[in-house]
Protein backbone atom coordinates (compact mmCIF):
# COMPACT_ATOMS: atom_id res chain seq x y z
CA UNK A 1 0.00 0.00 0.00
CA UNK A 2 1.44 3.24 -1.14
CA UNK A 3 1.60 6.09 1.40
CA UNK A 4 -0.34 9.28 0.75
CA UNK A 5 0.74 12.30 -0.66
CA UNK A 6 -0.54 14.15 2.85
CA UNK A 7 1.98 11.66 5.20
CA UNK A 8 4.84 12.03 2.30
CA UNK A 9 4.14 15.66 2.99
CA UNK A 10 4.51 15.69 6.67
CA UNK A 11 7.65 13.36 6.29
CA UNK A 12 9.40 15.35 3.98
CA UNK A 13 8.41 18.94 6.46
CA UNK A 14 9.65 16.58 9.65
CA UNK A 15 12.58 15.82 7.85
CA UNK A 16 13.64 19.30 6.75
CA UNK A 17 13.08 20.80 9.90
CA UNK A 18 15.17 17.99 11.86
CA UNK A 19 18.02 18.99 8.82
CA UNK A 20 17.95 22.83 8.93
CA UNK A 21 17.58 23.22 12.49
CA UNK A 22 20.63 20.22 13.00
CA UNK A 23 22.73 22.44 10.58
CA UNK A 24 23.68 19.25 8.80
CA UNK A 25 22.72 21.04 5.40
CA UNK A 26 22.58 24.47 4.65
CA UNK A 27 19.42 24.39 1.91
CA UNK A 28 16.67 21.86 1.49
CA UNK A 29 15.80 21.82 -2.26
CA UNK A 30 10.96 20.80 -2.40
CA UNK A 31 8.15 22.28 -3.20
CA UNK A 32 6.43 24.86 -2.10
CA UNK A 33 2.77 26.40 -3.32
CA UNK A 34 2.15 27.90 -6.24
CA UNK A 35 -0.77 30.22 -7.27
CA UNK A 36 -3.13 27.32 -6.52
CA UNK A 37 -2.84 23.79 -5.25
CA UNK A 38 -2.49 22.18 -8.69
CA UNK A 39 0.49 24.37 -9.50
CA UNK A 40 3.62 23.46 -7.23
CA UNK A 41 6.50 25.46 -7.79
CA UNK A 42 10.01 24.24 -7.03
CA UNK A 43 11.04 25.75 -3.46
CA UNK A 44 14.27 26.12 -1.49
CA UNK A 45 13.91 25.96 2.24
CA UNK A 46 17.26 27.49 3.98
CA UNK A 47 15.75 28.33 7.52
CA UNK A 48 13.80 26.29 9.62
CA UNK A 49 11.44 28.74 9.66
CA UNK A 50 10.88 28.05 5.62
CA UNK A 51 9.34 24.58 6.14
CA UNK A 52 6.01 25.29 6.72
CA UNK A 53 6.22 26.51 3.11
CA UNK A 54 6.79 22.75 1.60
CA UNK A 55 3.99 21.37 -0.01
CA UNK A 56 4.06 17.75 -1.76
CA UNK A 57 1.26 16.37 -4.07
CA UNK A 58 0.27 14.46 -7.10
CA UNK A 59 1.38 17.51 -9.08
CA UNK A 60 4.92 18.13 -7.74
CA UNK A 61 6.36 16.95 -10.81
CA UNK A 62 9.68 19.23 -11.42
CA UNK A 63 12.86 17.38 -11.26
CA UNK A 64 14.50 19.44 -8.24
CA UNK A 65 17.62 17.70 -9.26
CA UNK A 66 18.08 20.31 -11.72
CA UNK A 67 19.00 22.53 -9.24
CA UNK A 68 21.62 21.00 -7.46
CA UNK A 69 24.24 22.48 -10.15
CA UNK A 70 23.22 25.92 -9.24
CA UNK A 71 25.08 25.94 -6.20
CA UNK A 72 28.87 25.86 -5.23
CA UNK A 73 30.37 22.88 -4.79
CA UNK A 74 30.97 21.64 -1.17
CA UNK A 75 27.73 23.19 -0.18
CA UNK A 76 25.56 20.75 2.34
CA UNK A 77 22.11 20.33 0.30
CA UNK A 78 19.14 17.65 1.07
CA UNK A 79 16.98 17.29 -1.79
CA UNK A 80 13.52 15.41 -2.03
CA UNK A 81 13.78 13.42 -4.79
CA UNK A 82 11.33 10.92 -7.11
CA UNK A 83 12.39 7.92 -8.45
CA UNK A 84 13.62 9.55 -11.56
CA UNK A 85 15.02 12.48 -9.78
CA UNK A 86 17.13 10.03 -7.86
CA UNK A 87 18.74 8.80 -11.26
CA UNK A 88 19.43 12.16 -12.21
CA UNK A 89 21.28 12.83 -9.15
CA UNK A 90 22.80 9.30 -9.60
CA UNK A 91 24.01 11.15 -13.39
CA UNK A 92 25.33 14.46 -11.61
CA UNK A 93 27.13 11.99 -9.36
CA UNK A 94 28.57 10.03 -12.36
CA UNK A 95 29.82 13.27 -13.96
CA UNK A 96 31.13 14.72 -11.06
CA UNK A 97 28.93 18.03 -10.76
CA UNK A 98 27.83 16.96 -7.01
CA UNK A 99 29.87 14.89 -4.65
CA UNK A 100 27.77 12.05 -2.78
CA UNK A 101 29.09 13.28 0.68
CA UNK A 102 27.54 16.80 0.26
CA UNK A 103 23.83 15.26 -0.01
CA UNK A 104 21.41 14.07 1.54
CA UNK A 105 18.99 12.55 -0.64
CA UNK A 106 14.59 12.17 0.54
CA UNK A 107 13.39 9.67 -1.35
CA UNK A 108 9.99 9.80 -2.37
CA UNK A 109 8.28 6.59 -4.00
CA UNK A 110 5.42 7.63 -5.85
CA UNK A 111 2.58 6.06 -7.70
CA UNK A 112 -0.21 8.50 -9.20
CA UNK A 113 1.62 11.40 -10.10
CA UNK A 114 -0.74 13.78 -12.71
CA UNK A 115 0.69 16.22 -14.95
CA UNK A 116 -0.62 19.65 -13.75
CA UNK A 117 -0.90 21.08 -17.55
CA UNK A 118 -3.23 17.93 -18.43
CA UNK A 119 -3.88 16.40 -15.32
CA UNK A 120 -3.14 13.12 -17.37
CA UNK A 121 -1.59 10.01 -15.32
CA UNK A 122 2.39 10.14 -15.38
CA UNK A 123 3.54 6.92 -15.90
CA UNK A 124 5.50 4.51 -18.22
CA UNK A 125 4.76 6.49 -21.06
CA UNK A 126 6.26 9.71 -20.78
CA UNK A 127 8.52 8.71 -17.81
CA UNK A 128 10.76 5.68 -17.04
CA UNK A 129 7.97 4.86 -14.84
CA UNK A 130 9.44 3.13 -11.82
CA UNK A 131 8.29 3.40 -8.36
CA UNK A 132 10.93 3.65 -5.85
CA UNK A 133 14.09 5.91 -5.76
CA UNK A 134 17.33 4.29 -6.93
CA UNK A 135 19.61 6.10 -3.78
CA UNK A 136 18.02 7.68 -0.91
CA UNK A 137 19.91 8.20 2.05
CA UNK A 138 15.72 8.59 4.08
CA UNK A 139 12.84 7.06 1.92
CA UNK A 140 9.63 9.20 3.29
CA UNK A 141 6.96 6.29 2.81
CA UNK A 142 6.76 2.71 2.18
CA UNK A 143 8.52 1.16 -0.74
CA UNK A 144 6.61 0.20 -3.03
CA UNK A 145 6.30 -3.41 -4.59
CA UNK A 146 5.72 -4.98 -8.09
CA UNK A 147 6.92 -3.86 -11.15
CA UNK A 148 5.43 -1.17 -13.46
CA UNK A 149 3.00 -2.70 -15.46
CA UNK A 150 4.84 -1.68 -18.98
CA UNK A 151 8.48 -1.11 -20.26
CA UNK A 152 9.17 2.09 -20.47
CA UNK A 153 10.18 2.02 -24.16
CA UNK A 154 6.66 0.07 -24.79
CA UNK A 155 5.63 3.39 -26.20
CA UNK A 156 8.39 4.08 -28.96
CA UNK A 157 6.76 0.66 -31.26
CA UNK A 158 4.29 3.21 -33.47
CA UNK A 159 6.86 5.60 -34.00
CA UNK A 160 9.78 2.75 -34.90
CA UNK A 161 7.15 1.00 -37.50
CA UNK A 162 6.91 4.48 -39.05
CA UNK A 163 7.96 4.65 -42.71
CA UNK A 164 11.24 7.13 -42.44
CA UNK A 165 9.84 9.82 -44.93
CA UNK A 166 6.65 9.48 -42.56
CA UNK A 167 8.43 10.23 -39.32
CA UNK A 168 10.45 12.58 -40.90
CA UNK A 169 7.14 14.41 -41.27
CA UNK A 170 6.19 14.15 -38.16
CA UNK A 171 9.32 15.49 -36.30
CA UNK A 172 9.24 18.44 -38.82
CA UNK A 173 6.08 19.00 -37.88
CA UNK A 174 6.55 18.62 -33.74
CA UNK A 175 10.01 20.86 -34.39
CA UNK A 176 8.03 23.39 -36.31
CA UNK A 177 6.07 24.13 -33.64
CA UNK A 178 8.79 25.18 -31.44
CA UNK A 179 9.04 28.29 -30.32
CA UNK A 180 12.63 28.16 -28.74
CA UNK A 181 11.85 29.13 -25.23
CA UNK A 182 14.14 26.86 -23.87
CA UNK A 183 12.22 25.79 -21.41
CA UNK A 184 13.18 22.10 -22.02
CA UNK A 185 17.02 23.30 -21.47
CA UNK A 186 15.86 24.53 -17.95
CA UNK A 187 14.12 21.93 -16.69
CA UNK A 188 16.46 19.32 -17.78
CA UNK A 189 18.57 18.55 -14.93
CA UNK A 190 21.22 17.23 -16.94
CA UNK A 191 21.77 20.07 -19.26
CA UNK A 192 23.74 22.34 -17.39
CA UNK A 193 26.28 23.60 -19.89
CA UNK A 194 27.34 27.00 -20.28
CA UNK A 195 27.26 27.98 -22.04
CA UNK A 196 24.89 25.71 -24.55
CA UNK A 197 26.02 24.90 -27.76
CA UNK A 198 23.03 26.65 -29.41
CA UNK A 199 23.67 30.31 -27.72
CA UNK A 200 27.19 30.34 -29.04
CA UNK A 201 28.20 32.71 -31.96
CA UNK A 202 31.67 31.49 -33.07
CA UNK A 203 30.77 29.10 -34.03
CA UNK A 204 27.16 29.60 -34.73
CA UNK A 205 25.72 26.30 -34.43
CA UNK A 206 21.92 26.96 -35.38
CA UNK A 207 20.07 30.05 -36.29
CA UNK A 208 18.16 31.59 -32.59
CA UNK A 209 15.31 32.68 -34.07
CA UNK A 210 12.34 29.78 -34.20
CA UNK A 211 12.67 28.50 -37.63
CA UNK A 212 13.38 25.00 -39.23
CA UNK A 213 16.50 24.25 -39.53
CA UNK A 214 17.58 26.38 -36.62
CA UNK A 215 14.98 24.19 -34.37
CA UNK A 216 16.22 20.60 -35.99
CA UNK A 217 19.88 21.57 -35.06
CA UNK A 218 19.15 22.41 -31.42
CA UNK A 219 16.62 19.03 -30.65
CA UNK A 220 19.32 17.05 -32.57
CA UNK A 221 22.00 18.23 -30.81
CA UNK A 222 20.71 18.16 -27.31
CA UNK A 223 18.93 14.42 -27.81
CA UNK A 224 22.81 13.91 -29.09
CA UNK A 225 24.45 15.53 -25.57
CA UNK A 226 22.07 13.44 -23.56
CA UNK A 227 22.58 10.24 -25.23
CA UNK A 228 23.45 7.84 -22.02
CA UNK A 229 22.60 10.82 -20.31
CA UNK A 230 18.68 11.41 -20.08
CA UNK A 231 16.92 9.27 -17.09
CA UNK A 232 14.17 9.55 -18.66
CA UNK A 233 12.04 11.90 -16.15
CA UNK A 234 10.34 13.67 -19.08
CA UNK A 235 9.87 17.12 -17.65
CA UNK A 236 11.61 18.62 -20.41
CA UNK A 237 8.20 17.55 -22.33
CA UNK A 238 6.07 18.70 -19.55
CA UNK A 239 7.99 22.14 -19.57
CA UNK A 240 7.22 22.69 -23.16
CA UNK A 241 4.71 25.23 -23.84
CA UNK A 242 4.09 23.60 -27.23
CA UNK A 243 3.79 20.20 -26.14
CA UNK A 244 6.47 18.64 -28.05
CA UNK A 245 6.83 15.03 -27.06
CA UNK A 246 10.85 15.36 -26.78
CA UNK A 247 10.71 12.53 -24.44
CA UNK A 248 10.04 9.91 -27.51
CA UNK A 249 13.19 10.96 -28.61
CA UNK A 250 14.80 10.82 -25.36
CA UNK A 251 13.45 7.32 -24.94
CA UNK A 252 14.69 5.81 -28.37
CA UNK A 253 18.15 7.17 -27.76
CA UNK A 254 18.09 6.09 -24.29
CA UNK A 255 17.00 2.93 -25.62
CA UNK A 256 19.72 2.50 -28.36
CA UNK A 257 22.48 3.10 -25.58
CA UNK A 258 21.52 1.03 -23.53
CA UNK A 259 21.07 -2.28 -26.10
CA UNK A 260 24.49 -0.86 -27.58
CA UNK A 261 27.04 -0.29 -24.47
CA UNK A 262 24.85 -2.61 -22.06
CA UNK A 263 24.31 0.25 -19.19
CA UNK A 264 21.25 2.36 -18.48
CA UNK A 265 21.84 5.73 -17.19
CA UNK A 266 21.66 6.57 -13.17
CA UNK A 267 21.73 3.68 -12.15
CA UNK A 268 24.85 3.28 -10.43
CA UNK A 269 27.26 5.73 -9.02
CA UNK A 270 29.95 3.63 -9.72
CA UNK A 271 29.44 3.41 -13.66
CA UNK A 272 30.34 5.99 -15.88
CA UNK A 273 28.40 7.65 -18.45
CA UNK A 274 28.92 5.64 -21.78
CA UNK A 275 30.01 8.12 -24.05
CA UNK A 276 32.60 8.91 -22.17
CA UNK A 277 33.99 5.03 -22.03
CA UNK A 278 34.31 3.02 -24.16
CA UNK A 279 35.29 -1.13 -24.60
CA UNK A 280 37.82 -2.12 -26.95
CA UNK A 281 35.43 -5.35 -27.70
CA UNK A 282 32.96 -3.14 -28.89
CA UNK A 283 31.41 -4.43 -31.69
CA UNK A 284 31.59 -2.48 -35.44
CA UNK A 285 28.09 -3.95 -35.83
CA UNK A 286 27.08 -0.59 -33.67
CA UNK A 287 28.07 1.66 -36.49
CA UNK A 288 25.52 -0.44 -39.23
CA UNK B 1 21.00 17.31 -65.71
CA UNK B 2 21.64 14.39 -64.19
CA UNK B 3 22.20 14.03 -60.06
CA UNK B 4 26.00 14.39 -59.26
CA UNK B 5 25.88 13.75 -55.50
CA UNK B 6 27.53 16.22 -53.09
CA UNK B 7 29.54 14.14 -50.31
CA UNK B 8 31.64 15.51 -47.40
CA UNK B 9 34.54 13.40 -46.25
CA UNK B 10 36.07 13.85 -42.95
CA UNK B 11 38.66 12.33 -42.60
CA UNK B 12 41.40 11.65 -39.60
CA UNK B 13 45.00 12.76 -40.36
CA UNK B 14 46.57 9.80 -39.15
CA UNK B 15 45.08 7.36 -41.28
CA UNK B 16 42.18 7.69 -43.51
CA UNK B 17 43.66 11.58 -44.93
CA UNK B 18 47.00 9.56 -45.39
CA UNK B 19 45.36 6.67 -47.24
CA UNK B 20 43.75 9.23 -49.55
CA UNK B 21 46.91 10.55 -50.46
CA UNK B 22 48.46 7.09 -50.77
CA UNK B 23 45.06 6.24 -53.58
CA UNK B 24 46.17 9.73 -54.87
CA UNK B 25 50.21 9.04 -55.28
CA UNK B 26 49.47 5.44 -56.47
CA UNK B 27 46.98 7.10 -59.17
CA UNK B 28 43.70 4.97 -57.90
CA UNK B 29 40.50 6.75 -59.35
CA UNK B 30 37.28 7.11 -57.37
CA UNK B 31 34.93 9.98 -58.10
CA UNK B 32 35.54 13.50 -57.44
CA UNK B 33 31.77 14.01 -55.63
CA UNK B 34 33.86 13.76 -51.83
CA UNK B 35 35.06 16.57 -50.81
CA UNK B 36 37.60 15.81 -47.80
CA UNK B 37 38.35 17.59 -44.44
CA UNK B 38 40.54 16.41 -42.46
CA UNK B 39 40.82 16.50 -38.72
CA UNK B 40 43.76 15.38 -36.27
CA UNK B 41 41.67 12.14 -35.00
CA UNK B 42 37.67 10.99 -35.71
CA UNK B 43 37.09 11.51 -32.19
CA UNK B 44 37.35 15.04 -33.10
CA UNK B 45 34.18 15.21 -35.22
CA UNK B 46 31.20 16.94 -33.13
CA UNK B 47 28.22 15.11 -34.19
CA UNK B 48 26.57 18.96 -35.11
CA UNK B 49 29.49 18.79 -37.80
CA UNK B 50 27.55 15.92 -39.17
CA UNK B 51 23.83 17.51 -38.64
CA UNK B 52 25.53 20.73 -40.30
CA UNK B 53 27.02 19.07 -42.94
CA UNK B 54 23.03 17.67 -44.16
CA UNK B 55 21.89 21.26 -43.12
CA UNK B 56 24.22 22.84 -46.09
CA UNK B 57 23.36 20.68 -48.65
CA UNK B 58 25.42 17.38 -48.37
CA UNK B 59 23.72 14.65 -50.10
CA UNK B 60 25.97 11.81 -47.68
CA UNK B 61 28.70 12.12 -44.70
CA UNK B 62 31.43 9.85 -44.86
CA UNK B 63 33.86 9.16 -41.65
CA UNK B 64 37.04 8.13 -42.12
CA UNK B 65 39.54 7.02 -39.37
CA UNK B 66 41.52 4.60 -37.86
CA UNK B 67 40.98 0.94 -37.38
CA UNK B 68 40.17 0.43 -33.90
CA UNK B 69 43.16 -0.39 -31.61
CA UNK B 70 45.72 1.64 -34.51
CA UNK B 71 44.55 5.11 -33.22
CA UNK B 72 47.60 7.83 -33.05
CA UNK B 73 46.36 8.66 -29.69
CA UNK B 74 45.30 4.61 -28.41
CA UNK B 75 41.91 5.31 -27.70
CA UNK B 76 40.49 8.43 -29.78
CA UNK B 77 38.45 6.13 -32.26
CA UNK B 78 36.89 3.99 -29.34
CA UNK B 79 35.27 7.10 -28.28
CA UNK B 80 34.35 8.30 -31.56
CA UNK B 81 32.83 4.49 -32.50
CA UNK B 82 30.12 5.10 -29.58
CA UNK B 83 29.57 8.40 -29.95
CA UNK B 84 29.23 8.34 -34.19
CA UNK B 85 27.10 5.22 -33.31
CA UNK B 86 24.66 7.01 -31.22
CA UNK B 87 24.77 9.97 -34.12
CA UNK B 88 23.63 7.35 -37.03
CA UNK B 89 20.66 6.19 -34.33
CA UNK B 90 19.45 9.89 -33.80
CA UNK B 91 19.50 10.39 -37.96
CA UNK B 92 17.74 7.50 -38.27
CA UNK B 93 15.01 8.17 -35.65
CA UNK B 94 14.74 11.89 -37.18
CA UNK B 95 13.91 10.18 -40.25
CA UNK B 96 16.84 10.04 -42.48
CA UNK B 97 17.89 7.78 -44.79
CA UNK B 98 20.91 5.60 -42.46
CA UNK B 99 22.37 5.20 -45.78
CA UNK B 100 23.60 8.55 -46.03
CA UNK B 101 26.09 8.50 -43.07
CA UNK B 102 28.61 6.09 -43.33
CA UNK B 103 31.44 5.10 -40.91
CA UNK B 104 34.78 3.40 -42.12
CA UNK B 105 37.94 2.38 -40.98
CA UNK B 106 40.87 2.93 -43.11
CA UNK B 107 44.30 3.01 -42.12
CA UNK B 108 47.41 4.15 -44.41
CA UNK B 109 48.07 1.71 -46.39
CA UNK B 110 44.40 1.06 -47.62
CA UNK B 111 44.82 3.52 -50.56
CA UNK B 112 42.84 1.06 -52.64
CA UNK B 113 39.88 0.07 -49.97
CA UNK B 114 39.32 4.13 -49.65
CA UNK B 115 38.81 4.33 -53.31
CA UNK B 116 36.55 1.43 -53.00
CA UNK B 117 34.59 3.13 -50.20
CA UNK B 118 34.39 5.94 -52.06
CA UNK B 119 33.34 4.37 -54.98
CA UNK B 120 30.52 2.56 -53.92
CA UNK B 121 29.69 4.95 -51.10
CA UNK B 122 28.97 7.67 -54.08
CA UNK B 123 27.01 5.08 -56.04
CA UNK B 124 24.55 4.06 -53.08
CA UNK B 125 24.11 8.10 -52.51
CA UNK B 126 23.74 8.19 -56.54
CA UNK B 127 20.69 5.66 -55.89
CA UNK B 128 19.19 7.40 -53.29
CA UNK B 129 18.93 10.61 -54.94
CA UNK B 130 19.38 14.31 -53.63
CA UNK B 131 19.04 14.84 -49.77
CA UNK B 132 16.38 17.76 -49.01
CA UNK B 133 14.81 16.72 -45.56
CA UNK B 134 17.36 18.36 -43.59
CA UNK B 135 18.84 20.79 -46.32
CA UNK B 136 18.18 24.64 -45.21
CA UNK B 137 15.55 25.98 -48.18
CA UNK B 138 16.97 28.94 -49.65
Amino acid sequence: MATSFKQIEENLKNEARKLLEDQKVSLVLAYGRGYDENHPVPFVAKVAADVENIVFNEYCTANMARYLVRYPRGTKMAIAVKPADSRAVVQLIQEDKVKREDLILLGIPVIGMKNSKTGEAIDGKTTCGLYNPVLYDVLLGEEIHGQPVDSPYDVLAQYEAMDKDERFAFWKKEFDKCIRCYACRKACPMCYCDPCFIDQNKPKWGDKSPQSHGNLMYHLTRFHHLAGRCIDCGECSRACPVDIPLYLFHKKVARECEEMFGQAAGNSIQDKPVLVNFRVDDSDKILE
Amino acid sequence: MSFEPKILGIACNWCTYTGADLAGTTRLQYPQNIRMVRVMCSSRINPSFIFKAFQLGADGVLVGGCHPGDCHYNTGNLYARRRLAVTKKILEFSGMEPGRFRVEWISASEGNKFAEVVSEFTEQIRNLGPQTKFKIEE
